[in-house]
């Protein structure tokens, strides 16, 4: 009997014990009338200092203002953003990669930023116009550049002289030709990323729409769309293009290439200082850097905006006016080794670089050219969806499941169905 | 002696109420005791779950309030070729557990035995189970790889293939080379539990089947195999259960690719939701992946008498 009395009383004093506990955190009056700022990030934890800085410096602005930051790896962002704002809670500035923003924007989830733009044109100046024009949809502005990158053809200077190759290609067929010299043994000639439409130059410089302009239909599935992925899959094929660059993501293909058993890789910016970081190889004398041929890139920059569902918008486009500010782009720049589309921060970057890192420089100067010639961006509020109706099909067709004709006869039916939605 | 037999029922009666008392005592502190557990069951396994079955029901997006649209993306899943494929690769990672089971109690059987270095074997084989899977997934990778892997460096060097073979790039191998791999990665935790079921079985069975002259083989298929029934099932209701919640090993390896080959439901799952920004899909797809399960777990217990897991000491 008094075994079982004591062990209950133990637990009914804990229980009252929890309940009072609720209760008085219940009760306790809310910290005064102290604003917070939530601030999300995606995948750059190694910038914890700046964000520190940037922090300590809007609240010595706005001392009544508290900012948390978090920061999310890249598959978590997504899964992480989409939970907060289902609990009614989404971070007050976000930061997204790619086309995601352009699904937030489009369900009513983020804040336009045109008016804000409007109310402070010296902000809209900063930037590059072309940058910032990326993250518009239907003529309204939905981020602000946090930084930001483009397709560029890296290619392997020892394995071009051994091929005897001049210099980069300038057409696709050159592309195709040059792979093929290349390929022998190990050793292939190209490999591409191929996520989030980074390959999708090698269409475009063919004269290959995806889409028709309304946005409404497919656009890609004609003679010349059957020609190029017939050569891409024969080029596949024969080994002079890897297959890594049709089923691997960022590691695989950027790890190929850093091998240096590849002649050519297209991806954005970002991917030089992986390899570098990867390739004792990689100099000024063996790597070198050029706009895939025409000219042609796909964006796949970072921006920053400001979820609807925020208690204090004009506090967020503070937060966001300073850390865009030059003072602050150019810190980030210098850390980082990145662009932010902010002209003047920019160009601070490219001539500091020209001096220390010549080949960061050059890297980098091929993100500030042709930036009129963008491709794969096309404001889909079901982006996400049009990639998955389409790539498989490219991949049936590259990896000799399909022939070209029919991958993009299938592909065309899906993206329709997916359009058509 | 009447006076004893007039008190004893008093005594009963005032007893009574008292064992009552302490019964009704004991049932409510095993309720005091279990209600944070089953708070916790509720909140996070049986309430979502109810919310998910909701889901699958609604157009859902996480900027707008949901929608009532009943069975559409059940009729969509039923044209949706991505499910069926992913359906029927769940389908062969479940039909690899009997290969794994086999294998492992073919090593059982050997561990088992009173070979030198029997211990050290044992572990060699768990080894493979306690790795992080997506360490496991990132090793066979490169052990597949076309122009660096292991496979394609022993293939060439014997003579056996002229081209490398791109394992997980291929339509047709993908899929079975993840197989391998989970096949590989989870034979060290079948062994162990086949491994307690055969050490317990009573030697003097074996004995007396020894005495009445049955062979090695009757011995095996009279009394190891019945008794190592419950052991047996239990691996397989496990194998089972991984199977459908196997996800790092074939992101790591395949993403699901090419094309969608090596697409099982729980990484189409993943996908729909979290790429695709289709909760209310993924909900339908986990709605068919959860009754699939649960069916087959059935069945899987069923079949081992209903005692799936029971140990017995003869």
């Amino acid at each position: 009997m008094h075994t079982l009395r004591r062990p209950l009383r133990f637990a009914a004093q804990i229980g009252l014990l929890a309940v009072a506990a609720i209760l008085l955190a219940l009760a306790t009056p809310a910290a005064a009338e102290q604003k917070k700022l939530s601030f999300l990030t995606w995948n750059i934890s190694d910038q914890a200092d700046l964000f520190k800085e940037w922090i300590a410096e809007f609240k010595k602005r706005h001392p009544d203002v508290d900012v948390e930051w978090l920061d999310k790896k890249g598959p978590e962002l997504p899964a992480f953003y989409q939970t907060q704002v289902i609990a009614g809670t989404p971070p007050d500035i976000i930061n997204t990669q790619g086309a995601l923003w352009l699904e937030y924007a489009a369900g009513g989830g983020l804040v336009d930023l045109t008016p804000y733009l409007d109310k402070d044109p010296d902000v809209r100046k900063r930037f590059n116009a072309d940058y910032l024009a990326q993250w518009k949809y239907k003529g309204r502005n939905y981020m602000l550049p946090f930084y930001i990158s483009k397709t560029l053809l890296f290619y392997n200077k020892t394995m071009f002289k051994e091929a005897a190759i001049s210099g980069p290609p300038q057409s696709f067929d050159e592309l195709l030709a040059d792979a093929k010299k290349m390929s022998k043994g190990e050793k292939t000639g190209f490999i591409t990323l191929n996520f989030d439409w980074l390959y999708w130059p090698l269409f475009r410089m063919n004269g290959v729409d995806l889409l028709t302009p309304d946005l409404r239909k497919a656009a890609f599935d004609t003679p010349k769309g059957v020609q190029v992925l017939d050569a891409l899959a024969k080029a596949t094929n024969d080994g002079s293009i890897n297959k890594i660059a049709w089923t691997g993501r960022w590691v695989e293909p950027n790890g190929a290439f850093a091998s240096g058993n590849v002649g050519m890789l297209l991806a954005h910016s970002p991917a030089f200082f992986f390899i570098r970081g990867q390739a004792p190889w990689v100099n000024a004398d063996t790597l070198g850097v050029a706009q895939a041929p025409g000219g042609w890139a796909t964006p796949n920059s970072h921006g920053l905006g400001i979820s609807k569902g925020s208690k204090h918008p004009e506090l967020a486009w503070e937060f966001l006016k300073m850390v865009t500010s030059e003072d602050w782009t150019s810190k980030l720049s210098e850390r980082r080794k990145v662009l932010t589309g902010n002209i003047a921060s920019d160009k601070k970057l490219l001539d500091q670089l020209g001096k220390d890192d010549p080949l960061a420089a050059a890297v980098l100067q091929t993100q500030v050219e042709d930036t009129n010639k963008l491709t794969g961006n096309w404001p889909l509020a079901n982006d996400a969806r049009v990639k998955e109706a389409f790539y498989p099909e490219i991949q049936n067709a590259v990896l000799g499941r399909k022939p070209a004709a029919q991958a993009l006869k299938d592909a065309e039916a899906k993206v329709d169905r997916v359009l058509g939605q | 002696m009447a006076s004893a037999l007039d008190v004893a029922p008093a005594s009963r009666a005032a007893r009574a109420p008292r064992a009552g008392f302490r019964r009704r005592r004991e049932i409510l502190l095993v309720w005091v005791f279990l209600l944070p557990s089953l708070a916790v069951f509720l909140l996070y396994r049986l309430l979502p779950l109810a919310w998910n079955a909701m889901l699958s029901f609604q157009q859902f997006s996480i900027f707008a309030p949901p929608s009532w649209i009943g069975l559409d993306h059940y009729r969509e899943m039923a044209d949706d070729p991505v499910f069926w494929t992913s359906l029927v690769n769940t389908l062969w990672f479940m039909a690899s557990a009997p290969v794994g089971i086999v294998l492992a109690l073919a090593i059982s059987l050997m561990v088992n035995t009173g070979i030198r270095g029997r211990d050290v074997y044992r572990t060699i084989v768990f080894l493979s189970y306690p790795l992080m899977t997506v360490a496991v997934g990132i090793i066979w990778r490169w052990m597949y790889d076309e122009k660096v892997g292991l496979f394609n460096f022993i293939l060439r060097s014997l003579g056996l293939i002229d081209k490398p073979i791109p394992f997980l790039q291929s339509f047709e191998l993908a899929l079975p080379s993840v197989l391998l791999a989970n096949v590989w990665q989870i034979l060290g935790f079948y062994m162990i539990i086949l491994l307690a079921g055969l050490q317990n079985i009573p030697q003097n069975l074996y004995e007396a089947a020894a005495i009445d002259g049955a062979s090695r083989w009757r011995q095996f298929t009279r009394i190891t195999l019945p008794l190592l029934r419950p052991s047996l099932f239990l691996a397989f209701v496990i194998g089972i259960m991984t199977s459908f919640t196997s996800f790092d090993l074939v992101y790591v390896m395949t993403q699901g690719g090419p094309s969608h080959r090596s697409e099982i439901l729980m990484t189409y799952i993943y996908k729909a939701a979290f790429e695709l920004s289709r909760i209310d899909y993924a909900a339908a797809l986990t709605v068919v992946q959860f009754v699939l399960l649960v069916t087959l777990t059935w069945l899987g217990n069923r079949l081992a008498g209903g005692d799936a897991g029971a140990v017995r000491t003869g």
